[in-house]
């Protein structure tokens, strides 16, 4: 039992989350404060729910980037609609609209993937310029800052607010708790569904679970409802947090989804990945973000270290298993000797 | 011998061309050029501008760059990879080559040399593509890394290593002598056309006459096989991404020769994926790859995006539209060719 | 009356022309034990698929448990209480053994909610049933072949089946573990349920079968009381001819000859353990053994794949250490995989360049660039010396049959002109013409001067064309029979331990 948690990817993680912080706490004694924690989980938030929506597709064992532009596509969209309406109310309907919009535009994924057999990244390499053209031409490509009068304030609306001697109030929002929820019904679902199953069996053998009955074609549909909600949802409360709409929110940024939840122990060939792991895997890359800072590399150069740093933590797992070939035994190696 | 009568040497030998005619037409090169064709005719005559000289030097001095880095997208394509670091490549050998003609050279040789100029731009940028590809091909080919996953880091730290030497702004200033290249004509056409055709030549050459080529599609066709035909499968991918990355790095230059900088950003999100979409539609895949198909692909590309340029002009925001399109696009390719490969298996 | 628990009747199949099954009758009873055998192509696998519902039949009808069906889909298959254990075993590789057991009662109950104590009950009883016993934690990916097939056929009980059907089930099992099968095959049949065994090994079959069905050509040709057939029998009608009796063995003596390879307590961890022989030139080499004998090991050691530890490799008697396949290459080594679809042949490629494959290097002109004419004449001369059959060289190697792609998967390995070549099964997957023709040309090869090892599990192909036989056992060799000592008996005995 013991051995399980050792050899398992999360805990990997969990050891570098440590290091850093200790790295970090070394360079910046300041670091070891509740607000550092509130810091972290802030820039966390946002990230934490796309890699949730992507998670679940990750397992079924494709790579997808449209997840940002239908966020994108989403969360402007709503903003649009309801603020050239004259809406004046609060959150809750921008929330639900901009999920039915997310939902929605992901069954373009689910359909060309399941009717036509395309495969998964190319056809969100395809759709990820789709919908970033789709928006800011149809929608609109200005930069909004007007905000509703129910909804004016929902930024600064804080779950635990502690004074720091440093920096003064530290807070943390209530969105933290949509994270919470948002990871603990996904891990049931992944965990005590059928469903749920479903998508780590597809993830480990399509052929298989198409044979044992699981009906493929809807739990794929599935995954990626998934991740078209949880991207509008990432996309609402992002706005919101930094009190701007912006069409071209996300844009770049999936790669940095992508490698937090690798980190977090999902396989590129699919059938492994979980919440937890999840959740540290953003953190980490969010703590490189921040070591950067604090070492004090110029602004130039983070994209540099970043990529460095993701070079060589993509590397580790292939680099696990040649070691392991040289050292412990030759029989991964060949499949012919049977 | 028996003789045969005219007649039936008639009839066979108009047999054997019906069948020739039925085998071209099925061929993919044969449909693009149609398509290409068909696109043209039709631009000229909803758009009077389009078929005019200026207008037709225009793109071939614009498709260049995204043709010459259809190719370098193209080789990894064909052992089933891909290499998303290739623009990150183009600019980062622009803004070296670029630093190197701004600093150095000058110090050197006055101005006035602009083919030593020229020459050294090149070679500079050829190495540090040839250095970028090496990277690239160790991870993929040694480490075993996915190439999808190795290339998008690769092209964060590219890109990174270019925002860094640049500090995010564009690189100005350089030599004259540098845009030569990239705004020159001979007889009419437009220099860096003619160092299109020339690298697709060379290309053509690699992959249809060379051992590598014939390794490359092995590899494409079936890995292990290869392996145990005695191809160093690993040596290949590493020529693979270095060939990208050369192509990639002469791309960049073509890029900086005709804006006269270069900088961290050109042709970032667009590119790749025309690059992709002209693989795509060239029926480029694991095993099978046609310079001719590419070369036609991207001619068919330029195209439509000069004449949809037309059409859209006064329209704000058409660059979005264009994207727009090119989703669309490539996933009707994509469908397109789902059931034409469909119709070979069943036959 | 016995019960029936299939019947199919005048069951024909065609795939675009060709006929895969045509007018097949057969039937199973409760209980019964019964052998499909016939030669690749014959259409057992067609059968299969259309019993499970995979396929459907042109014609005909089949009656599962007395109910007539002309269509059957996989899902009604399985409720009727067929399955069919593939050669993946239908296991998700990253699950645990746990939940690869009770996956299919789960699905088959419409649940969505899972609940885990339940499934390791199911697990549990699923494995106690067949007198098994394994971690139902581990992940299933981790675990040897032998024990992914013991859940896969505990999973076949637990779905209540009245019919399992295998395919090929001892492909990849050591003796030990194919005892083992048998005894909870006959488990099986005590609980009466019935098994449809399909294999090609026909001393097994008169091992395990009650009854045996032999296919050629799409047709049922043998239907009959196991032991009312002998081997001669049972090939005669597979194959639809005598056996070959004529040896093929070398007449020359070859003992003044100074060996062509000398291998001198070969090592390799794990695999195989001080192998020491000689091969002299003009000499054809069996080596034989169980799965787990390290044969195969050996195999891909002399040819680069898996370098040896320790021990010393010879060539015309001079050191060499093969670590790489480019070395092997360049000592003129050669070899022929044993899974020729995976390993060996690129379907979607020409004749030509599949034929060209090993020899790229060579066929250049002063350039450097390809000489395109060397190649077509390369191609040209094996296609000849092979007889293979094609309209064109250019045509890609997928329309060829199974016994020529064989010769061009041979042909690419002589074109770079070995003087050792080491051919692993090669006759497996090939139609008999072409295996009688193979094996003919690997004793002209040997009598123009190569030394040949031929790796095979197929006795009888050994006997007649192997000079010398190499049976290896866990890894070391155990016996060396000369070639006045070879018969089938003794090998037979030799290799069950039985001596």
């Amino acid at each position: 039992m013991f051995r399980k948690i050792y050899s398992a990817n999360e805990f990997v993680t969990f050891i570098i989350i440590l290091l850093i912080s200790i790295f970090i706490g070394l360079i910046n004694p300041a670091f070891f404060s509740i607000a550092s924690i509130f810091d972290v989980l802030r820039s966390s938030i946002v990230y934490i729910i796309l890699a949730l929506g992507l998670l679940p597709v990750m397992i079924v064992g494709g790579i997808d980037i449209s997840f940002v532009a239908i966020g994108a596509l989403s969360a402007y969209s709503t903003h649009m609609l309801l603020i050239n309406n004259g809406y004046e109310g609060g959150v809750f309907l921008y929330y639900i609209i901009a999920c039915s919009i997310g939902i929605i535009a992901s069954f373009l994924n689910s359909i060309l993937t399941t009717k036509f057999n395309l495969n998964i990244f190319n056809v969100s390499l395809a759709l990820y310029i789709m919908w970033f053209g789709f928006v800011r031409f149809f929608v609109g490509s200005k930069r909004s800052a007007t905000f509703p009068e129910g909804a004016s304030n929902f930024y600064s609306k804080f779950l635990l607010t502690v004074k720091d001697p440093f920096v003064g109030n530290s807070n943390l929002h209530i969105s933290i708790l949509f994270v919470v929820i948002i990871g603990l019904v996904l891990m049931l679902i992944l965990r005590y569904t059928t469903f749920g199953r479903g998508i780590y069996a597809i993830g480990g053998d399509r052929d298989v679970a198409l044979r044992t009955g699981f009906k493929v074609n809807r739990i794929l549909t599935g995954s990626f409802i998934i991740m078209g909600g949880l991207a509008a949802f990432a996309g609402i409360t992002h706005s919101f947090l930094i009190r701007l709409f912006d069409p071209t929110m996300f844009l770049g940024d999936e790669l940095d989804v992508i490698a937090a939840v690798v980190l977090g122990g999902a396989s590129i060939n699919g059938g492994r990945g979980s919440v937890i792991g999840t959740f540290m895997g953003v953190i980490v890359i969010q703590l490189i973000h921040r070591s950067i800072i604090l070492i004090g590399i110029p602004v130039t150069w983070q994209d540099f270290i970043v990529g460095f740093i993701l070079i060589i933590f993509i590397s580790i797992p292939y680099l696990k298993t040649i070691i392991k070939e040289k050292l412990v035994d030759k029989k991964v190696a060949h499949e012919e000797t049977k | 011998m028996k003789k045969q009568n005219n007649v039936e040497n008639g009839i066979n030998d108009w047999n054997s061309i019906v069948n020739l005619i039925k085998n071209v037409i099925k061929t993919q090169t044969f449909l693009l050029l149609t398509a290409l064709l068909i696109l043209f005719l039709v631009f000229s005559i909803f758009e009077e501008s389009f078929f005019t000289r200026r207008s037709i030097t225009s793109m071939l001095f614009q498709l260049p760059e995204f043709g010459i880095l259809s190719l370098a997208m193209m080789i990894p394509m064909m052992i089933g990879g891909d290499d998303l670091s290739i623009v990150s490549t183009a600019n980062l050998s622009a803004i070296l080559s670029g630093f190197f003609s701004v600093k150095v050279l000058p110090n050197i040789l006055p101005e006035e040399y602009s083919i030593i100029y020229i020459g050294s731009i090149f070679l500079l940028s050829m190495i540090v593509g040839c250095i970028t590809g090496l990277f690239n091909g160790i991870l993929v080919g040694y480490i075993g890394a996915n190439s999808i996953l190795v290339t998008l880091s690769t092209l964060t730290f590219f890109t990174g290593i270019s925002i860094g030497l640049t500090k995010g702004s564009v690189l100005i200033g350089l030599p004259e002598s540098i845009g030569l290249i990239g705004s020159e004509s001979i007889l009419g056409i437009p220099i860096s056309f003619l160092i299109f055709v020339v690298v697709s030549m060379v290309v053509f050459i690699i992959l249809n006459h060379t051992p590598l080529g014939f390794k490359i599609r092995m590899m494409g066709t079936n890995q292990s096989a290869s392996k145990f035909s005695g191809i160093n499968n690993k040596k290949i991918i590493i020529k693979i991404f270095i060939i990208s990355g050369i192509l990639s790095s002469i791309s960049g230059i073509l890029i900086m020769s005709r804006t006269l900088s270069a900088s961290y950003q050109y042709g970032a999100s667009t590119y790749i994926l025309l690059t992709i979409l002209i693989g795509v539609l060239a029926g480029v895949v694991s095993g099978k790859g046609s310079v001719l198909n590419v070369f036609v692909s991207v001619l068919i590309l330029q195209v439509i995006s000069t004449g949809f340029h037309m059409m859209l002009v006064g329209i704000r925001g058409s660059s979005f539209f264009k994207d727009f399109i090119w989703g669309i696009l490539l996933i009707v390719i994509f469908i397109i060719n789902h059931y034409r490969e469909k119709m070979k298996k069943l036959s | 009356m016995e019960k029936e628990i299939l019947r199919v009747e005048n069951i024909s199949k065609s795939f675009g022309g060709v006929k895969a099954l045509e007018n097949i009758n057969l039937n199973i009873k409760e209980g019964e034990i019964l052998c499909l055998v016939g030669e690749n192509g014959s259409g057992k696998s067609t059968l299969i698929k259309i019993i499970s519902g995979v396929y459907t039949a042109d014609q005909g009808d089949i009656y599962i448990n007395n109910h007539l069906y002309k269509k059957i889909k996989p899902i009604e298959s399985i409720k009727q209480g067929i399955q069919v254990i593939y050669q993946d075993f239908s296991l998700f590789p990253n699950l645990s053994v746990a939940e690869n057991l009770a996956i299919n009662k789960q699905i088959s109950s419409g649940k969505n909610i899972v609940n885990w104590k339940e499934f390791r009950q199911i697990a549990q009883r699923g494995l106690e049933d067949i007198n098994v016993s394994l971690n139902l934690d581990a992940e299933v990916g981790s675990l040897s072949t032998a024990d992914r097939q013991l859940i896969a056929i505990s999973k076949a009980v637990m779905a209540e089946a009245k019919l399992i059907i295998m395919d090929e089930p001892t492909t990849a099992l050591t003796q030990q573990e194919i005892s083992s099968l048998f005894r909870i095959i006959f488990e099986l049949k005590k609980q009466n349920i019935s098994i449809l065994f399909v294999s090609h090994k026909l001393n097994e079959i008169t091992e395990i079968a009650d009854r045996t069905i032999i296919f050629r050509n799409g047709r049922k040709v043998m239907d009959k009381n196991a032991k009312e057939l002998s081997i001669e029998s049972m090939e005669f009608h597979m194959t639809g001819r005598k056996l070959m009796s004529r040896n093929l063995q070398s007449s020359k003596d070859l003992s003044n000859v100074s060996p062509l390879l000398t291998v001198e307590k070969l090592t390799l961890g794990g695999k195989f353990n001080d192998i020491s022989f000689d091969l002299k030139p003009g000499e054809v080499l069996g080596i034989t053994g169980l799965l787990g004998s390290g044969r195969n090991e050996l195999a891909l050691s002399l040819y680069g794949v898996l370098p040896a530890d320790s021990g010393s490799v010879r060539i015309n008697c001079s050191d060499v250490n093969i670590r790489t396949i480019q070395e092997a290459k360049k000592l003129h080594i050669g070899y022929v995989p044993k899974d020729r679809i995976r390993d060996g042949i690129f379907l979607a490629q020409s004749i030509e360049n599949n034929i060209s494959a090993n020899s790229i290097d060579r066929l250049i002109n002063k350039f450097h660039l390809i000489d395109k004419q060397k190649k077509e004449t390369l191609a040209d001369k094996w296609i000849n010396d092979f007889s293979i059959k094609t309209p064109s060289r250019k045509l890609a190697a997928f329309s060829l049959s199974g016994g020529n792609q064989q010769r061009v998967v041979l042909a690419k390995s002589l074109a770079n002109e070995p003087i050792l070549l080491i051919l692993n099964s090669p006759t497996v997957g090939v139609d008999v013409g072409s295996k009688d023709e193979i094996l003919n040309l690997i004793r002209d090869l040997a009598n123009d001067g190569m030394g040949i090892i031929l790796i095979s599990d197929d006795i009888p192909e050994i006997i007649r064309t192997c000079d010398r036989i190499i049976l290896m056992q866990n890894g070391k060799v155990k016996n060396i029979f000369l070639k006045e000592e070879i018969n089938q008996e003794k090998l037979n005995n030799a290799m069950v331990g039985k001596y």
